[in-house]
């Protein structure tokens, strides 16, 4: 598997080169986005008050980040389920014309087909590990932190090398972890023949 | 008699241990994990996870952004004494939480569940959760635990009635589909602690499993040899499917699997699951009668079951 050190704004041919299993470090201009902002601007009619243009890569995070002295630092950064937000998935890929999502888990079939016209992957941690993390993360601003919270706010973040992240969903709409869910279910089948319990095994019905 | 101020700050000490310190038990899971892990990518994965935990100790900060539910568990003595009593103990807990989430130890994570509401301290109806057990003595063992949310929203945590026809086939058909559901693409934030709850009704068998897998030390075994298999077998059979850490594949799917149990109805077998996440967070304190307080490496919540 390839390894990219990437940089936003990140343009197509960045993007469409990578294949599944791919390890990208990246750098540059984002922003994180949890549930709370897309129901802000895409159910209860608000717009983003920035511009994605050159900020194409969307984090799906909820940061700790405290003042001090007048500066934000960032205490805790790890990549959540994106799963979660499959609802606006799709209108997040094409309104905000992403390239990237940074999130935990995967997309679902929709967002993945949007990120198959629109040319964006979806990566995602293999580990859990702030603390190798944030030093590579600089806080540059805040968006919509009273309306939100600061979990669920817009920050700005500048990454320096952040990774590593797996391409899990490439773009052609290809997704790493229906192709490992195969060889899990033939796994399973024998974990459970090992276990006594047949293929055809059925439970007693109770309801 | 033992003082507010005395449990206060117990309660404070032991949130941030087990916010920022990984307990000893998880990390000899870790190093034994990566030690046997067969792919690659996921020894990486494991061990940049262990790294970064144990900056977190030194740095004072959450071992996971995701600093999850606030729980609580007193293991009480009959004849404990507390300045104010338990009304008084659980106003501390909660200032503690607050105090916690206000210095960056947790995430203002807790919300309403309708109106999304954060009160920005975590403490809000029903939370922090409390848990009693009463034992004989006049110390108090306090034990704080914190369940991410990725461990306890993507079926990692559910529940079935198994037929007594069906017995330990059909609980472990169901612990098996379960977890393979739960940690797909590493939803619940595998290699899990797998706590599994065995009789009762419902809520009992989900409050065995939560125990088990938040409470038990990681690489104890259940007493009953006939509980102590199942926790075995199914541990072998989870570790076959090559899930590894945050569903990419690898040797470790679970770091245990720990069964606890109570008697039932003729009718069923109330079975529950609920996986804790790799981090696995806790951290107890005893404060004896006298007011001396001492950090604990386990809960010792089922030291005498
Ligand atoms: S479930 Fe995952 S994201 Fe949440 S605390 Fe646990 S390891 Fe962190």
């Amino acid at each position: 598997m390839a390894e990219y050190h990437l940089t936003a704004p990140l343009k197509d041919e960045d993007v469409t080169k990578l294949k599944l299993g791919d390890i990208v470090y990246i750098s540059g201009e984002c922003f994180t986005c949890r549930s709370r902002l897309q129901k802000y601007i895409f159910d209860e009619g608000n717009s983003l008050p920035f511009d994605t243009k050159n900020r194409n890569i969307l984090i799906h995070n909820g940061p700790i980040v405290v003042k001090e002295n007048g500066k934000w630092r960032l205490v805790s950064f790890m990549p959540t389920s994106s799963i979660r937000f499959e609802k606006w998935g799709a209108k997040s890929v094409e309104n905000w014309n992403l390239k990237m999502i940074v999130g935990k888990t995967t997309m679902g079939k929709e967002t993945a087909e949007m990120m198959k016209e629109k040319k964006c992957v979806h990566v995602s941690p293999q580990s859990v590990s702030p603390n190798l993390w944030i030093d590579s993360i600089e806080v540059q601003n805040v968006y919509l932190f009273d309306e939100l919270g600061s979990i669920e706010a817009a920050w700005h973040f500048k990454l320096n090398d952040l990774g590593p992240f797996i391409v899990d969903i490439d773009t052609d709409g290809n997704n790493l972890f229906d192709k490992m869910d195969k060889e899990i279910e033939e796994r399973k089948i024998k974990a459970l023949e090992k276990l006594g319990i047949e293929p055809d095994y059925e439970y007693t019905k109770l309801y | 008699m033992i003082k507010t101020d005395v449990y206060e700050q117990a309660l404070f000490e032991t949130i941030k241990r087990g916010a920022t310190e990984i307990s000893p038990d998880v990390k000899d899971a870790f190093i034994n994990a990566i030690a046997r892990e067969e792919n690659p990518d996921a020894k990486k994965g494991l061990s940049a996870t262990l790294e970064s935990m144990e900056m977190s100790k030194q740095r004072e900060n959450p071992l996971c952004v995701d600093t999850g539910w606030p729980i609580f568990y007193f293991k009480v003595g009959n004849k404990c004494e507390l300045e104010g009593g338990f009304v008084e103990l659980e106003n501390a807990a909660r200032r503690a939480v607050a105090k916690a989430t206000k210095l960056g130890y947790l995430r203002a994570t807790m919300k309403h569940p309708l109106t999304g509401f954060d009160p920005g301290d975590n403490i809000g109806m029903n939370i922090p959760d409390f848990t009693y057990k009463f034992v004989d003595g006049d110390s108090i063992e306090i034990s704080y635990a914190a369940k991410g949310g990725g461990s306890e929203c993507f079926g990692g945590t559910r529940h079935r009635i198994v037929a007594f026809a069906d017995g330990i086939k059909g609980i472990e058909k169901f612990v098996v589909e379960s977890f393979v559901a739960s940690a797909r693409a590493g939803a619940v934030c595998p290699p899990s602690v797998l706590g599994i709850g065995i009789g009762g009704t419902a809520n009992v068998a989900a409050n065995l499993a939560k125990e088990a897998a938040c409470l038990r030390t990681v690489g104890s075994k259940h007493p009953d040899p006939m509980f102590a298999k199942i926790e075995e077998d199914l541990y072998e059979a989870l570790n076959s499917l090559g899930i590894g850490i945050l569903g990419g594949g690898g040797s470790t799917s679970v770091l245990a699997v720990n069964v606890e149990y109570a008697y039932t109805h003729i009718a069923g077998i109330a079975c529950a699951t609920s996986t804790n996440c790799m981090v696995a967070r806790r951290a107890s304190s005893r404060i004896d009668a006298e007011g001396k307080v001492t950090k604990m490496t386990s809960p010792n919540w089922f030291g005498d079951r």
